[in-house]
């Protein structure tokens, strides 16, 4: 579903090249759960919005069912409404209702009728447990709402793939885990999810597969039990000793 | 309640403070032995025109018929031609039967016109709107090349903007009147007009501009994860952000358009300013018109901000 070609993204500055993402190959097969893990800076945040052009890659390949990123040609557009994102900050469109929020992209991009987007839009609002707020502004709910939303907004578009930016981050302790309770249900209807996350227990209980990234490269894959009790390499058994 | 007793002591000193400057006007103009003649005022805003109706030929009044406030006299001429005039009753001169020469009044129709005050009034309303409009597609669009990944684009607005901050309103009015409207031929309204709403376009770009900039980046990203084009996102997320940030500035930008447009008078267009000008070359009362017309300005001035803080409650809803 989603292959990565020795992906290479690299910043120029003060003279000094810096490889944010240096030479990433992972395949991410349909309905895997693939989480992402690693210190801060380690291109993980990056790589991850490569896989959606929201940032540009300087080398490589990225094959999202088969189209490629690289080849300029790519209506990214097309791509994109594919591939659903939820972001730390949940980014919800502050001048618009919670309904709003989530019928815009389907009517514009979709070109859905309003109803019928409506319709799509109450239905993942009780999904993801807030449908009394629909006509609220987003200011007026908490950031474990928000992101609940931002998740029914990226679902809205029936997308292939959700990717997931470090999606608890930003939120109160005590709100963690009603979003990853979302996220382990949108898991286990067989939704493809690539999820950047501090959050190890969802790490260890909801992936399929884990990869260890630090200073842009993959240092390390395998499935949860591999990586969490028996780690090779000894990059990622200090992030562990580190966070567990 | 002892705090708001205080604060109307507050109020009271503002008063009483602005009565003594008004005072103290007062009694400068007193010195110098000024005639107030503020009863001239009101009939440069709106008077009564009375238009004389001559007869047209050496007639005999056949008829008089009153109707309400007018009355129909009917004349037959020596060849037995008819034709009737209407005139107000209280200012009719004729009787019946009486003969008349060609030239002899019958009397006069009076009617309300509106005088060169609200005239000028007028014109300096349309004159600001449809350069406000105009000015803020101009500004619109600039901003958006300001904002573009177009390097061609981007250099012309700044061009454009930097040309038009960096030179003074009354040079370039001068400019397109007697450069472009020669050149182009165009008519020194469409040359005021023009010349107004460039000036405002540069401004208003900057406003949008820095309105664009300041939405957060993640609300791009956002819409575009969704699918969206760039356009698309400009026009559904960036934009209405944008412009409900920027309506504080962009009201004291089109505030200051309407204050500006009193320069088209120079130019020989008979807006407001160019009115009191003239009404003060025929009155002598300088001071009281130039009261009416800071007045006027006023109005226009705060109506409009009025408006706009209607529009900014109204968008509000969602903060």
């Amino acid at each position: 579903m989603i292959k990565t070609v020795d992906l290479k993204k690299t910043f120029v500055g003060r003279g000094q090249t810096v490889y944010a993402v240096d030479g990433v190959t992972s395949h991410i097969k349909p309905a895997e759960v693939v989480v992402i893990i690693g210190p801060s800076g380690s291109g993980k945040s990056t790589y991850l919005r490569c896989l959606n052009g929201l940032e540009t890659f300087t080398s490589g390949h990225i094959m999202i069912d088969g189209v490629d990123l690289a080849n300029k040609k790519t209506d990214l557009n097309l791509v994109r409404r594919e591939v659903g994102m939820v972001f730390q900050q949940f980014n919800l469109f502050p001048h618009k209702t919670v309904l709003e929020n989530i019928i815009l992209a389907q009517q514009v991009v979709r070109k859905r009728k309003r109803d019928e987007a409506e319709k799509k839009a109450r239905q993942l609002l009780k999904k993801v447990g807030i449908a009394e707020k629909e006509n609220e502004y987003p200011i007026r709910l908490s950031g474990g709402q928000q992101q609940r939303v931002a998740i029914a907004r990226a679902l809205a578009m029936d997308p292939k793939i959700m990717l997931f930016d470090e999606p608890t981050s930003a939120l109160d302790p005590e709100m963690v885990g009603e979003v990853l309770e979302v996220m382990k249900q949108l898991a286990r209807e067989g939704m493809t999810m690539v999820v950047v996350t501090h959050e190890m227990g969802f790490a260890r209980e909801v992936a399929d597969r884990v990869l260890f990234m630090d200073q842009g490269k993959l240092v390390e894959e395998g499935t949860p039990e591999h990586f969490f009790t028996a780690p090779r390499e000894e990059r990622a058994k200090a992030f562990l000793k580190q966070v567990l | 309640m002892k705090s708001r007793k205080q604060i109307w002591l507050w109020h009271l000193l503002t008063v009483f403070i602005l009565l003594l400057l008004g005072a103290g006007l007062w009694v400068a103009t007193k010195k110098i032995d000024y005639t107030w003649r503020w009863n001239r005022v009101p009939q440069y805003f709106a008077y009564v025109d009375e238009t004389l109706v001559p007869a047209p030929f050496d007639a005999r009044v056949a008829s008089l018929q009153r109707s309400g406030g007018s009355t129909a006299v009917k004349l037959t001429g020596e060849n037995g031609e008819e034709k009737t005039f209407e005139v107000d009753n209280d200012s009719l001169k004729v009787s019946e039967n009486e003969e008349l020469f060609q030239g002899d009044y019958l009397g006069s129709v009076s009617s309300w016109r509106l005088g060169p005050l609200s005239v000028g009034l007028w014109n300096t309303l349309w004159i600001s709107a449809v350069s406000s409009v105009i000015g803020l597609i101009i500004g619109l669009i600039t901003g958006l090349c300001r904002v573009s990944n177009n390097p061609t684009l981007r250099n012309l607005s700044v061009a454009y903007i930097e040309l038009i901050r960096g030179t003074p309103l009354l040079v370039q009015l001068f400019i397109f009147y007697f450069f472009l409207g020669t050149v182009l031929d165009i008519s020194r309204i469409l040359a005021g007009i023009s010349a107004l709403a460039i000036f405002a376009g540069a401004y208003v770009a900057e406003i949008i501009r820095a309105g664009i900039q300041s939405i957060p980046k993640g609300q791009m990203e956002a819409a575009r994860s969704l699918g969206m084009s760039v356009p698309q996102a400009m026009t559904h997320i960036i934009l209405p952000q944008a412009f409900k940030r920027t309506l504080p500035p962009l009201a004291g930008q089109f505030i200051s358009l309407i204050k500006d447009s009193s320069l088209v008078s120079v130019i020989a267009i008979t807006d407001l300013t160019k009115s009191g000008r003239e009404v003060i070359t025929s009155t002598f009362a300088t001071f009281e018109i130039w009261f009416v017309v800071a007045f006027l300005y006023l109005l226009l001035t705060s109506v409009l901000s009025q408006v706009i803080s209607w529009v900014e409650r109204r968008l509000a809803i969602s903060d």
